[in-house]
């Protein structure tokens, strides 16, 4: 059985270049434009992890990973945020969020899957 | 998450994992806490992670507590990665087995 | 985000970090033991290899990967730093250097040659990799437990195997992290041969909360791994996790530590590594009898709290470490402050520092025709306010030109290499000794100063220090010394070029200048004069054309090279003793504070920092004389008027500038003194070339004229040629000079 991954990136090439790395890693991928686009795309569905990213437009990531954390089907899932090195006050807002683990942009597909494998593997 | 009860064997089913961890560890202690020769049919999980590893694990140890030798059941193939993973096969396996019905 | 700039973003930082890393190695090779440096080392291939990835250069990755690995097993002390290591080492960063060079040109892939050369050096790497006993009984390939009983020495244990124990905070589950997914992960990179997990902390069934966290794990994991590639797997949970990493090979003691350290029974952990096949029973057994007080007797499990003797033994270990635990924290406490250093430094394009400077040039310039104007128009206010406005110009411009201020550090760093390799070549032993590495130069002088000194340095250790037979023999250390140092001295730098040889062998000097005709037969001169004969066109003194200091380039190109900088190169040598050259230099070549004399219509400049006094020039004292008697001191002068061949009259009262310049004094007969003036130094343009020798530059007044900057120098080095009985005699091309 796949584990579902979600996307959430308001920039189409990344959704694009991260869903294409982890589908070819095995991985089933659920990708949402913002915050806003991403709660609606939950719909209940069991996911393994989520990655957001901070700076989105409509709802921020760290909003949306807020709410995700409020949601009884989501609070335990882990989310990974993708983030530049000196966003350090966004990073501790994102922690008490419940975002814990961080890739800093720009990473290369591979770093970003050997972290997505570190928590789900596929 | 169902419960079927044949012969003092409880049957876990669907996920096992720290949404219904809670639930589950309750679930168990009730079941222990009345069954006699206790043991758990592990066939119908399909997804088991630490927290329900250790929900395992405690019920193993309280049965012992109890007097009571607890059996892992039909373990399913999400059990049987894990167990295999932590090396708990053998042990989960001593004496009286993880023993498939089959 | 553009990738062509990012990309040399890391071309510069790889640089920089390359610099670092020889910097550090040739600081290993003194001392071997030095952890910032084992870390310099460390993290310029580490990061290199991070960056590179990046930019998908898995060439860069490939390469930098193996020597950070290696890097990574010195720094956990599992390998030391030898000179061959230290050699190997400074080939790959060589060897990286070139590939950053071919990427820089264009080059992503490299080509056959280069690849061959990075395989090579991989190899050197991997063999070191491959053959890193702890214990010097090595048998890297087989992994079976050898010979059982061998007690304490490690061998016990499999060879490229890990011991991974981690316990987890509780909180972990419910931060959405699963254990589980790490152990996972591990058995991706490695191969996990035991994996034991830990439940010992689980409570009693009410007391457990089903979403804490009581699993750890002991793991042992096979695999051509780093540290920090097992590290990386919990990168994580970091912070929540309690992870000790045992690498291959580690003695036994270590792991009894480890079962020290955890919470759980000792007892209980030593079967769990058993278990693993990390520890064998007897070294179980063994390791923890000499642990507990050494009693030949088992250890009654009765009396645990073995108060005495296992408090006292990790208190006598803890001793043994704590040199080890006060070099960490001074490590990570410098570690801290160079980032916070590195945080307050920008990095900023040296074009645009230019442009500030050039701006800030002609700020000066209009300053200055604002005050003059201010001055004519006798207001009173606007005179005060222009000054206020000249003062704070003033102060900008120090700013500005401070911001190209850099140590000269870094540049006699760079020789370390040098005369490592060259005195390996040589045969000689030669210590570089750096001192006032801090003191500052204008960065464009520093550029220059590189060819100059490396001639200087290398023909230090060619000609000047003597082989180590020849100095045991002299009765002097068998280990030449060489210095380089450097200071302010009034508006200049000196760097000082010092070594302990032979000096220099005046004999062979004058033969050699007779033989090329450069002093006469019968003509006296003094040691200072034969000492400095070197410095004339053409002269060599190698008997032996080696191919370090060249082939008859000798100090003459060094001193063109010092004389294009506005500086002067002089020279110490006692026979036996050593010699000592000293290169004085501007400290920039952009402003000079200049001294603003009129001669004729033409306006000229000497820099305010030659100028020693003016006088009156009285006729009556210097006519048909070219010196004058100043305070008892004979004081020979230079009439600008001839020398410049203007015609017309001098006004009456002329004016005598006092110059000196490297402890020469000379006066400069000019028809004005128009008092001190800031002044930009613009390049003669080519159309202006033909002036070069009596002027260093030119630059714009505030009126719009021009005003030429006199060559100090030269005008001294003239004066000093006609007192020596000399007609004046310039180079081509610099007679015969109209101003108009």
């Amino acid at each position: 059985m796949s584990k579902t991954i979600m996307i959430v990136d308001d920039s189409a090439s990344v959704r694009q270049v991260v869903s294409i790395a982890l589908k070819g890693a095995g991985y089933d991928v659920v990708d949402a434009c913002d915050g806003k686009d991403a709660l609606t795309k939950l719909d209940g569905r069991k996911l393994h992890l989520i990655i957001s990213d901070v700076n989105m437009p409509n709802m921020d990531g760290i909003s949306f990973v807020k709410q995700v954390k409020a949601h009884p089907s989501y609070k335990f899932t882990p989310v990974i945020m993708l983030t530049t090195e000196s966003a350090a006050d966004k990073k501790q807002r994102g922690q008490e969020a419940g975002a814990k683990a961080w890739i800093v942009k720009p990473f290369q597909p591979q770093q970003m899957l050997a972290a997505v494998s570190k928590l789900v593997l596929p | 998450m169902s419960e079927a009860q044949v012969h003092s064997a409880l049957c876990l089913e669907g996920e096992l994992n720290i949404y219904c961890a809670s639930e589950t560890k309750m679930r168990l202690m009730e079941f222990l806490s009345r069954a006699e020769d206790p043991s758990l049919d592990l066939s119908a999980v399909t997804e088991l992670d630490t927290a329900g590893l250790q929900v395992l694990i405690l019920a193993r140890q309280e049965a012992e507590r109890m007097r009571k030798p607890l059996r892992f059941l039909n373990p399913s193939d999400s059990v049987r990665d894990v167990f295999d993973l932590c090396n708990l096969t053998v042990r989960f396996g001593d004496a009286r087995g993880l023993e498939s019905n089959s | 985000m553009n990738l062509d700039k990012a990309q040399q973003t890391f071309i510069e930082e790889s640089r920089e970090l390359l610099e670092a890393m020889e910097d550090a190695l040739l600081t290993l090779e003194t001392s071997p033991g030095d952890t910032d440096a084992i870390n310099a080392v460390f993290r310029a291939m580490h990061t290199i290899k991070g960056a590179a990835g990046l930019f998908g250069l898995d060439h860069i990755v490939s390469f930098t990967h193996v020597a950070e690995s290696l890097m990574d097993r010195v720094r956990d002390g599992e390998l030391s730093v030898d000179d061959k290591l230290i050699a190997l080492l400074l080939g790959c960063q060589d060897h990286i250097a070139t590939l950053l060079e071919e990427l820089a040109a264009g080059n992503e892939t490299p080509d056959a040659d280069l690849l061959t050369a990075s395989t090579g050096l991989i190899a050197g790497l991997n063999l070191y990799l491959g053959e890193s006993p702890v214990s010097d009984e090595a048998a890297p390939e087989s992994p079976a437990s050898a010979s059982p009983g061998m007690g304490m020495g490690g061998a016990g244990v499999d060879q490229d195997t890990w011991h991974v124990s981690v316990r987890f905070d509780r909180d972990l589950l419910r931060n959405g992290f699963d254990p589980l997914s790490f152990v996972r992960y591990l058995g991706t990179i490695g191969t996990l041969v035991h994996v034991e997990v830990i439940d010992d902390a689980i409570p009693a069934g009410d007391e457990m909360d089903a979403e804490a966290c009581y699993l750890g794990f002991e793991i042992r994991l096979a695999g051509a791994l780093s540290k920090g590639d097992i590290e990386s797997a919990f990168e994580f949970v970091q912070s929540d996790c309690t992870l000790t990493i045992l690498p291959p090979n580690s003695q036994i003691g270590a792991y009894i530590d480890l079962i020290q350290d955890l919470p759980e029974d000792s007892a209980r952990l030593g079967e769990i590594l058993v278990a693993c096949g990390t520890l064998t029973e007897r070294e179980l057994e063994e390791g923890l009898r000499i642990q507990f007080g050494g009693q030949e007797e088992p250890v009654d499990r009765g009396d645990v709290k073995p108060a005495q003797p296992l408090g006292e033994i990790l208190v006598e270990r803890e001793l043994v470490q704590q040199e080890l635990v006060d070099a960490a924290l001074d490590k990570q406490r410098r570690t801290r402050e160079a980032k916070t250093r590195e945080a307050r430094v920008i990095r900023i394009d040296a074009a645009k520092l230019d442009d500030l400077i050039n701006l800030v040039g002609e700020l000066v310039i209009a300053g200055s025709a604002a005050e003059t104007l201010a001055r004519r128009s006798r207001n009173r206010s606007l005179v005060e306010a222009n000054a206020t406005i000249g003062g704070l110009v003033e102060s900008i411009r120090d700013s500005a030109l401070r911001l190209r201020m850099v140590e000269i550090g870094e540049t006699f760093n760079r020789f370390r290499r040098v005369v490592r390799d060259v005195s390996q070549d040589l045969g000689k032993e030669i210590d570089l000794v750096i001192t006032g590495a801090e003191t500052e130069l204008d960065k464009s002088v520093v550029e220059k100063i590189g060819d100059p000194l490396m001639h200087l340095v290398r023909n230090a250790m060619d000609h000047g220090l003597e082989s180590t037979e020849r100095r045991i023999a002299a009765g002097k250390p068998a280990k030449g010394t060489l210095r380089l140092n450097a200071y302010h001295e009034s508006g200049s730098i000196v760097i000082e070029i010092v070594d302990d040889g032979g000096g220099l062998d005046r004999a062979r000097i004058l033969a050699k200048a007779q033989e090329r005709g450069l002093v006469q037969p019968g003509q006296t001169l003094s040691d200072h004069e034969i000492d400095h004969l070197i410095f004339e066109p053409g002269f060599s003194t190698a008997e032996q054309v080696t191919n370090l200091s060249g082939r008859g380039v000798g100090m003459d190109v060094v001193r063109r090279n010092i004389d294009a900088l506005r500086g002067t190169i002089g020279l110490q040598s006692e026979p036996g003793v050593g010699t000592r050259v000293a290169i004085r230099l501007p400290l920039t070549l952009a402003i000079i504070d200049g001294f603003l004399v009129g001669v004729g219509d033409g306006y000229y400049i000497i820099p305010l920092d030659c100028v020693v006094e003016c006088m009156k020039c009285d006729p009556a004292e210097t006519s048909d004389k070219d010196y004058i008697n100043l305070r008892g001191q004979v004081l020979p002068f230079l009439r600008l008027r001839d020398l410049f061949h203007i015609g017309g009259t001098p006004p009456r009262r002329q004016n005598i500038v006092v110059i000196q310049y490297a402890g020469q004094r000379v006066g400069l007969v000019v028809d004005y003194l128009l008092g001190e003036f800031q002044t930009v130094i613009k390049p003669l343009g080519r159309l202006l070339n033909h002036l070069r020798g009596f002027f260093g530059g030119s630059t714009i007044l505030g009126g719009g004229e021009v005003a030429m900057i006199l060559d100090v120098q030269e005008l001294i080095r003239i004066s000093v040629q006609r007192e020596a009985g000399g007609a004046v005699e310039s180079s081509p091309g610099k007679e015969q000079i109209d101003l108009v």
